[in-house]
């Protein structure tokens, strides 16, 4: 059995289908966010992800001063130590060092949230059909993806930014290729448990399409898998991205990019070390934030409690 | 029994026993309220259907149970009460003069301990027993339970053993320290007719030899009656009914006990005439649920009067030790769930068979290759099913039984096509049938649905219940989306449910009604053949009279044929026209059904018939059984399949030579079969004019 589209004898009614399908996952949000608070690391976890994310959104409006203005004379303003009029301090060149923070946010999310949404786009669709479909194609399709896994993520990210230039949509493009691999083999998993299950069977004597039996009966019950998997994988993302930028192949200057302010401020670690501790702790918060979010989403889920890869 | 009271305190006392367990989701009230007495020597059977707290009255008697639990009432071991014993006197009893068995052997053995060590373990623990004196025990032991090879048995690894050896190993680990009282907790359940019956002349035979009380938890009728001598019947955590064994099933004092008796499908005796499942409506008083004034039964139960639903009975004692939580208990009869109505004997319809399956072979798995690729073929598939031939009459049902790899669910799989058939061929109404369901046609899609066994899978936990119905009348009805929801309301309606239940999600129904689901689902595209493969054997009796009654009026209505699977021969003898006995994935048997149970000319059905317990205490069961187990299905067999176990086999010939086919004398009634055919009925059914090759 070929994953074939549904050969057009029924008709699935698309429109309302979606709306249901975008109705019923909200609820499912709602239940789950509601179970995930209800356990400890879920109750710490949201809220910091939830100020990262409102600070991505309204960040560069709140920001006191623009993050790329110079303060002058630079021999006064220059890394400054944290005060009441910048509360994190100035750069080397005069810059107040929590707007750029509140600048740097969005494009860090932004990509993060795009690579890891990718990802799980891509690792899904390659995992679920590869393990409904079983057989030769499942173990050609798995093994290319081990051979995927089998880089370091931060070397193929490298080398296609390299090739193809940093941007935000090529580095998003190459989280989510990187972290592709590791969600199929989960969703994978999840796949061959359920598909054995009697639900299936019956909707495969009905003559329901491949597709429709994979994305309309099997992907609902792994919803709770792919929300911890997608929360993994975003903090795996702000890590890559982060790094990227720290290699000077992320947002290019003058924007702001927490990787890079970090690089940047090495020189005056011990001079000026809030420099360099501002924006460690941003990205630091953020993905102890998610991953807190992530244990709080996978208590609430009911599923074993094993250590992410 | 009744005389033990006088000189010693009973074994065991137990006096308003309640459990009630704290969950996140509400407190369970698992027993209510328990007075029980064990003596030795004696066997308590229990028997009630799920959730009544069989199992909970087990494990609290060996003070198993957790922390978050609300224990009342007592429970005195030979006069001592078991809550005030300190944690190191509990680990000496349980075990050591305490003993059970459980469930599922697989799992209560260390599967990384050799089976012997396991048991030297609890010598050595209770008894100070070492090295040669308990590894003699141990084999002495094994002797006690009628294991093969005793000395030799105990070096194997738990996997190594079958299940019903696992399960004598269990047994004889629960006697290792010689217990006064022994718990025997559904200990046959899981295991095939053949290995029941086993086991059961096993329990039999202990009761005579060791001086132990037996409470014997089970929810078989038929195996209570075998092994128990006093029955107490449990529903929604009470003992409704308490009595000597033939008491209890000669003369039931409390209506659930007559209705559980009613829902038994039971053989007719000689000169007798078949007669209609009665059912018990609804379905047992949820454990979460808080005890009102009345009678928990009253609810379901026939002879209720206003009285029965604002006080609750106590238990009445109708004297001989009979005693029954009935106001009305001197008034119950059998006939009180309905008159036995005489089933109507249906004519056998002339019509071409609706479904042919002819050399029908299914193997898992290839040859495979000493180094993959290369190198000696040295692993051979596994023949599931291997050139099995069957017909399935227009409006009729096929019963096919047989034991646990037998064959029964690869061959009903590979006709709905949900796995490709290896070989063979099948025609519905005469079209040949794709291997695979995606390859058949929408028509013939239409024609052929499945129920399945576990109900609580069968339905998508996250689509509402409406999903199943709507989508195929959609597609198979071709109706609209108002029209397949209308619809779907009056399937709901036509199993019993309300159409209201259609947007709840299949988590907020029972068992029951998932399976009254399921097979509103089967129903709706209307098909031809309906394949339920143990649709009834997850569910409990009463529920289950309820599904095949149901099964029954579609057939009768719509005409549709079955194809019924189940290894309970009750069942598959109530519903069945025809019947097909499977081993080994080879035909045994098969014939109309009454030729077949009646008499049956195969070893095999022979004895799977004396093995199937009956509930009757009385019935004196033909002691035909097999040794060993199901064999290997990797190699083909040379000469008879079923030599290997065989009580009738005759010698080296049956090793070497296939028997000949058909040596079934034509059956008494008239024979539903085409023209050209000869009336088949025996082992191998084909004609002459199409030789097997196996």
């Amino acid at each position: 059995m070929a994953i074939r589209v549904s050969t057009g004898d029924i008709q699935t009614g698309l429109p309302q289908a979606a709306f249901d399908s975008i109705a019923a996952l909200g609820r499912k949000l709602r239940n789950a966010l509601r179970m995930c608070m209800a356990t400890t690391a879920g109750r710490i976890g949201f809220p910091i992800v939830m100020v990262h994310f409102i600070l991505a959104a309204i960040g560069p409006w709140l920001a006191p001063y623009s993050p790329t203005e110079f303060h002058e004379p630079l021999d006064v303003f220059q890394l400054q130590a944290p005060s009441t009029q910048f509360w994190l301090g100035t750069d080397q060149f005069g810059r107040d060092i929590l707007s750029r923070i509140m600048a740097g946010a969005t494009s860090i999310i932004a990509v993060s949230v795009a690579g890891a949404g990718l990802g799980i786009a891509l690792g899904t669709a390659v995992g679920m059909s590869s393990a409904y479909k079983g057989g030769r194609v499942d173990e050609v399709v798995m093994r290319v993806m081990d051979g995927l896994m089998s880089f370091p993520s931060l070397l193929l990210a490298l080398l296609v930014l390299t090739s193809l230039g940093p941007s935000h949509v090529n580095i998003a493009a190459t989280v989510g290729v990187v972290s592709m691999p590791r969600v199929a083999r989960v969703i994978r998993s999840v796949t061959l448990t359920l598909k054995t299950q009697e639900f299936v069977q019956s909707a495969r004597l009905r003559g329901e399409s491949s597709f429709y039996i994979v994305f309309r009966e099997i992907l609902p019950n792994a919803l709770p898998v792919l929300g911890v998997e997608a929360s993994i994988r975003l903090s795996y993302a702000v890590l890559t991205v982060s790094s990227l930028g720290f290699l000077g192949l992320g947002v290019q200057p003058p924007s702001s990019d927490w990787g890079l302010m970090i690089s940047q401020s090495r020189q005056f670690l011990v001079s000026a070390p809030w420099v360099a501790l501002a924006p460690a702790g941003a990205v630091a918060s953020l993905i102890v934030g998610v991953n807190l979010l992530a244990d709080g989403l996978k208590q609430a889920s009911g599923l074993p409690q094993e250590k992410a890869s | 029994m009744t005389t033990i009271a006088e000189s010693a305190p009973p074994l065991v006392k137990i006096d308003g026993l309640a459990v009630t367990f704290y969950t996140p989701r509400g407190s369970v009230r698992a027993l209510r309220s328990v007075s029980l007495e064990v003596g030795r020597g004696e066997v308590l059977g229990v028997v009630g259907e799920s959730g009544c707290g069989k199992s909970t009255m087990a494990f609290a008697i060996m003070g198993y149970l957790p922390g978050t639990t609300k224990v009342d009432g007592t429970i005195h071991f030979e006069g001592r009460e078991i809550a005030d014993m300190r944690a190191s006197e509990l680990r000496e009893l349980r075990g050591n003069r305490i003993a059970m068995v459980y469930q599922d052997p697989a799992t209560s053995l260390n599967p990384t301990m050799r089976v012997g060590p396991q048991i030297e373990e609890v010598l050595r623990e209770h008894l100070n027993l070492d090295g040669k004196a308990a590894r003699e025990r141990v084999a002495e032991l094994f002797r006690s339970v009628n294991l093969a090879d005793p000395e030799r048995v105990g070096r194997r690894y738990p996997h190594q053993l079958s299940g019903g050896m696992q399960q004598r190993v269990g047994i004889a680990m629960a006697l290792a320290c010689g217990p006064d009282l022994l718990i025997m907790d559904e200990p046959t359940t899981g295991l095939d007719v053949t290995t029941e019956a086993t086991i059961l002349d096993l329990v039999v035979e202990l009761k005579d030899r060791v001086n132990a009380g037996i409470i014997y938890v089970s929810h078989n009728l038929g195996v209570i009656a075998r092994v128990a001598d006093r029955v107490a019947v449990m529903y929604a955590g009470q003992v409704v009914e308490e009595a000597p064994v033939r008491d209890l099933f000669k003369d039931p004092k409390h209506p659930y006990t007559a209705g559980l008796l009613a829902c038994v499908p039971q053989p007719p005796t000689d000169g007798e005439v078949a007669t209609t499942l009665r059912s018990i409506p609804g379905s047992v008083f949820s454990a979460q649920d808080e005890a009102g004034d009345g009678c928990l039964f009253a609810e379901r139960c026939p002879m209720a009067q206003d009285d029965c639903r604002s006080r609750s009975p106590a238990l009445f004692d109708v004297g001989g030790g009979h005693s029954a939580r009935c106001f009305f208990a001197k008034d119950v009869r059998t006939d009180i769930w309905g008159e036995a109505e005489e089933r109507e004997e249906r004519a056998r319809s002339t019509e071409q068979p609706v479904l042919e399956a002819t050399g029908l072979r299914r193997f898992y798995g290839q040859w495979q290759r000493k180094y993959i690729f290369f190198g000696p073929r040295v692993r051979p598939p596994v023949r599931a099913v291997s050139d099995i031939d069957f017909e399935v009459g227009a409006s009729s049902t096929l019963g096919i039984v047989g034991e646990s790899g037998s064959g029964k669910t690869t061959a009903a799989r590979a006709v709905a096509g949900l796995v490709p058939r290896t070989r063979g061929e099948l025609r519905l109404r005469g079209e040949d049938l794709a291997s695979s369901v995606e390859d058949r046609t929408g028509s013939q899609k239409a024609a052929m649905s499945m129920v399945f066994q576990n109900p609580a899978a069968s339905l998508n936990p996250k689509r509402p219940i409406k999903h199943a119905i709507v989508r195929s009348l959609r597609k198979f009805a071709g109706l609209g989306r108002k029209e397949s929801r209308d619809r779907a309301a009056e399937l709901m309606e036509a199993v019993g449910l309300d159409a209201s239940h259609l947007d709840r999600h299949p988590g907020e129904l029972s068992g029951g009604q998932q399976q009254r689901v399921a097979l509103a689902g089967a129903f709706a595209a209307n098909p031809d053949v309906i394949i339920a493969d143990e649709a009834v054997s997850a569910l409990d009796v009463s529920v289950q009279a309820q599904v095949l009654n149901l099964l029954g009026e579609h057939q009768k209505e719509a005409g549709s044929s079955y194809i019924f699977i189940s290894h309970d021969l009750g069942v598959v003898r109530y519903v069945s026209d025809d019947i097909l006995v499977l081993y080994a994935g080879h035909v045994a048997e098969s014939g109309p059904a009454e030729a077949v149970l009646n008499g049956p000319s195969h070893p095999y059905t022979e004895a799977l018939l004396s093995a199937a317990p009956v509930p009757d205490p009385d019935a004196e069961p033909t002691r035909i059984r097999l040794s060993g187990a199901v064999p290997t299905l990797r190699q083909r067999f040379q000469g008879c399949f079923f030599a290997g176990r065989c009580p009738r086999k005759i010698g080296p010939i049956c090793d070497d030579t296939p028997p000949p086919p058909n040596n079934r004398p034509p059956p008494p009634p008239p024979p539903r079969r085409r023209a050209g055919r000869p009336p088949t009925g025996a082992s191998r059914p084909l004609t002459p004019a199409q030789p097997k090759s196996n």
